[in-house]
């Protein structure tokens, strides 16, 4: 396991570096650059200002050059500055780290301990009305446009009846855990809506899958009490599948969710990239897809390891 | 607020300078009636108070008294050798990072007579001297900093405004607090802090504002309906600087066979019905235009022709110009079909909305429209490379018009490749003049002819909707590139 652990992770390195180059030829082919958002106020702005411009940014050079430049930099641990803020990339991101973790944690939290019984409750009393609304509610949450979601929470959770704040991360100058929580709940509800939808179908047929198998049968043949067969004999195993989904889904913790963070005035990674994407603010954009890349194949690797921790069947050597 | 802000150095900032103005100030600044009045300066010069003096050489010398008893927020003294670091900035290698760097750089020579006096030495007369200098920096914190990324400065401004740099919270809020010591006495300012939220989406602010979570925020036109009869709080309409246009390209080959007859484009012109964009699509909003120099300023030409609506006279117009309709109905002359591509932006839907309009509008006649969709910085590179046949456009102008850098046949902002001498000769004229009793007659002119040679469609002046509580006192919105936030000393929360 060590060896196998040892050897995956010395196979990213080459990885890194070809998402890296893929990465930064992409969003340079993009039309348009950094300097043409001088002119998206409708100030006149002369040519030569928008040239001088790229030439300040070393955007005049070959985008080899330009590539190693920041490959250099970046393996000693400087992702460059920002264009927009001309601040560290890094501090950039680290500042909107924690707010797109805050909400993607509470999120997570809200669809696991809604979803997984919800869908162990489905499969075990299929086809009861509970199980068709669930299966509804999946649907719904996953057909619904996250921004009309949101939206109406808005209009009748902060507009008509005045509970909730419409937006943002903290009301100013309070930083008392109740206001944050209150922030924090429409975000989360909405955010949470499609990974209930998601993992509670998983479950849902996962743990059909084991209760009709062999082993279920033994254990009720042997006389066992039918919520011990559910939750030790079924439940293990119906988790294996839904732990790999859910770890593989944890990657997205750090890239935040553009939507409920634009709606919300969130103030995360999601939002910071769509604006950096607009803004053609070339480090930062290579700074968070990196961090997003990194992240995706780290919990790969941890849900191959959870899997076997869970699975002694699955071996790797 | 909407996107958030780049930088809080307002001379280097990419975005508009809201924030800043509540903290930075300059020697001069826009207000509601797009007039510049003085605010570090106890006045403007000009040639009749005796501050502006030609010399025989050809200079001139332009002398700005300083207010007295002005302070930064850390308590140094601001001094005629704040202004001449700033124009040092700006006129270096770095200060290319301040958008209009170069209407700085006719100034040859900065003397400091006194502490109270500053002097510049201009090679040769600029009208639109009164748009510069709306920032000025403290010398004594930046002197021999890389002011391009000193974030000491960038992210918490020292100015001498009436509100304190408090704190950023980044992609929450800036929040701006009480001057004491604000130069124009304890009166001033009303308000004991400001909070600017950024929230992204206009539905989002729409909704926190309708929650009654803000004292003040913009929205965009189409949506005052919904606030107008909300309950504490009430609806006041911006009047801008910035004026929408339907333009065709005269640089691209084909817009070129087709528009650069200007009888074509008058026709065009006179086909779009724009009283129905105004009262329709924008809901009454916005005010129709018939010039780029919006009412509210002194410079306005209420007498320029207007295109008004008669597709009659449009279908004959096309007719005499050889353009006849065909048989699938669009015209055509020597083999070229009269059709063309509007390219639309993303981020501007108002705007496309009135390119589907005038679709609709120029098919009555026989014209053919069709869309090119792009994304923001892909649109603006585009159009920046000339290749276009036609877009909706608009612009936003300081409260001195100059718009030679639009206009003009080599001016750096022409990107349709319009060009007229006479134009050009009235332009140059008004550019080399102080005097409004001089400059206005041939701005008058220089409207006129823009209309008559059909240059653009002007359609209607953006209108800025501000939504504020009904005891919010002091607010004269401004339509300029500065903003409505200039007198925000004067803003108060009263019963």
């Amino acid at each position: 396991m060590g060896r196998y652990i040892i050897r995956r992770v010395l196979q990213m390195i080459p990885l890194f570096i070809g998402i890296s180059i893929v990465i930064f030829i992409v969003i340079q082919a993009a039309p348009g650059g950094p300097e043409t958002t001088l002119l998206a106020t409708g100030r006149f702005v002369s040519p030569e200002i928008l040239e001088a411009y790229r030439t300040r940014l070393g955007l005049d050079q070959p985008i080899y050059v330009q590539y190693f430049r920041w490959l250099t930099t970046a393996l000693s641990g400087d992702l460059g500055y920002s264009y927009k803020s001309a601040q560290p990339v890094l501090q950039v991101i680290a500042e909107r780290l924690p707010a797109t973790i805050e909400l993607m944690l509470a999120a997570y939290l809200l669809a696991a301990t809604i979803a997984l019984p919800l869908g162990v409750y489905s499969a075990i009393h299929k086809y009861s009305p509970l199980d068709y609304a669930g299966t509804g509610l999946s649907f719904l949450g996953i057909a619904m446009p996250v921004f009309w979601f949101g939206l109406i929470l808005q209009l009748v959770f902060a507009v008509q009846l005045g509970w909730l704040p419409s937006s943002g991360r903290e009301t100013v100058g309070n930083t008392g855990f109740i206001d944050q929580l209150k922030h924090l709940i429409m975000p989360a509800t909405v955010l949470s809506l499609l990974y209930i939808a998601g993992w509670s179908r998983y479950m849902r047929s996962s743990f059909l899958g084991v209760i009709n198998s062999d082993y279920v049968r033994t254990a009720r043949a042997k006389g066992l009490h039918e919520r011990r067969v559910m939750l030790v004999h079924g439940l293990k195993n119906a988790a294996i599948p839904v732990v790999t989904i859910i770890a593989l889904d944890v990657a997205g913790l750090f890239s935040g969710a553009v939507i409920t963070e634009t709606i919300f005035a969130w103030p995360g990674i999601g939002r910071l990239f769509i604006q950096a994407m607009y803004d053609r603010d070339y480090p930062l954009l290579m700074g968070i897809i990196m961090m997003g890349s990194i992240m995706v194949v780290v919990f790969n690797l941890f849900a191959d390891i959870i899997n076997a921790w869970l699975d002694p069947r699955v071996s790797y050597d | 607020m909407t996107l958030e802000i780049d930088t809080l150095n307002a001379l280097t900032s990419q975005t508009l300078t809201d924030i800043e103005i509540t903290m930075v100030e300059g020697l001069i600044m826009s207000n509601d009636q797009n007039t510049y009045i003085p605010v570090l300066a106890k006045e403007v010069p000009t040639l009749e108070n005796g501050g502006i003096v030609q010399k025989d050489d050809g200079t001139i010398e332009m002398t700005w008294n300083l207010q007295e008893g002005v302070k930064w927020h850390d308590g140094e003294p601001f001094t005629s050798a704040d202004v001449c670091f700033t124009l040092d900035f700006i006129q270096s290698e770095a200060g290319q990072a301040v958008y209009n760097q170069t209407d700085y750089l006719g100034i040859t020579e900065c003397q400091m007579p006194d502490d109270k006096t500053v002097v510049f030495v201009w090679d040769k007369p600029a009208g639109n001297y009164a748009t510069l200098f709306d920032t000025i920096l403290p010398k004594h914190m930046l002197e021999g900093q890389d002011i391009l990324t000193y974030d000491a400065y960038n992210r918490s401004p020292l100015g001498t405004g009436p509100f304190k740099f408090a704190e950023w919270k980044p992609g929450e809020y800036v929040r701006v607090v009480k001057n004491p010591d604000y130069w124009r006495g304890a009166d001033f300012p009303k308000l004991d802090e400001i909070v600017f939220s950024f929230i992204p989406d206009p539905n989002t602010r729409l909704n926190g504002l309708k929650a009654g979570e803000f004292d003040i925020g913009q929205i965009l036109p189409n949506q005052v309906k919904e606030v107008q009869d909300l309950a504490g709080y009430k609806v006041v309409s911006v009047p801008s600087n910035r004026w929408v246009i339907f333009e065709t390209n005269l640089f691209n080959e084909r817009a070129k066979t087709l528009f650069s007859d200007p009888n074509v484009r008058k026709a065009l012109f006179h086909a779009i019905d724009r009283q129905a964009i105004v009262d329709g699509l924008m809901e009454g909003t916005v005010q129709l235009a018939n010039s780029g120099i919006s009412p509210t300023s002194p410079y306005h030409n209420p007498d320029v022709p207007a295109y008004e609506y008669d597709p009659a006279k449009a279908a004959q117009m096309l007719d005499e110009a050889g353009w006849a309709v065909g048989a699938d109905g669009i015209r055509e002359k020597d083999g070229e079909k009269l059709s063309f591509t509007i390219m639309n932006r993303s981020s501007r839907p108002e705007r496309t909305a009135v390119a589907q309009a005038i679709q609709a509008m120029l098919k009555e006649v026989g014209v053919e429209v069709t869309f090119e969709d792009l994304e923001s910085a892909a649109w603006l590179e585009k159009w920046l490379s000339k290749e276009w046949e036609a877009i909706i456009g608009g612009w936003i102008i300081p409260a001195d018009p100059s718009l030679t850098g639009l206009y003009a046949c080599e001016g750096s902002n022409n990107f349709t490749g319009f060009c007229n001498p006479e134009l050009d000769a009235a332009m140059e004229a008004s550019d080399a003049t102080f005097d409004f009793k001089d400059r206005k007659p041939l701005m008058d002119k220089v409207q006129t002819i823009l209309a008559e040679e059909g240059r653009e469609l002007p359609i209607y002046y953006n209108s800025l909707p501000y939504v504020m509580r009904e005891n919010f006192q002091g607010f004269k919105g401004s339509g300029t590139n500065l903003g409505s936030f200039w007198n925000s000393y004067e803003w108060d929360l009263g019963n």
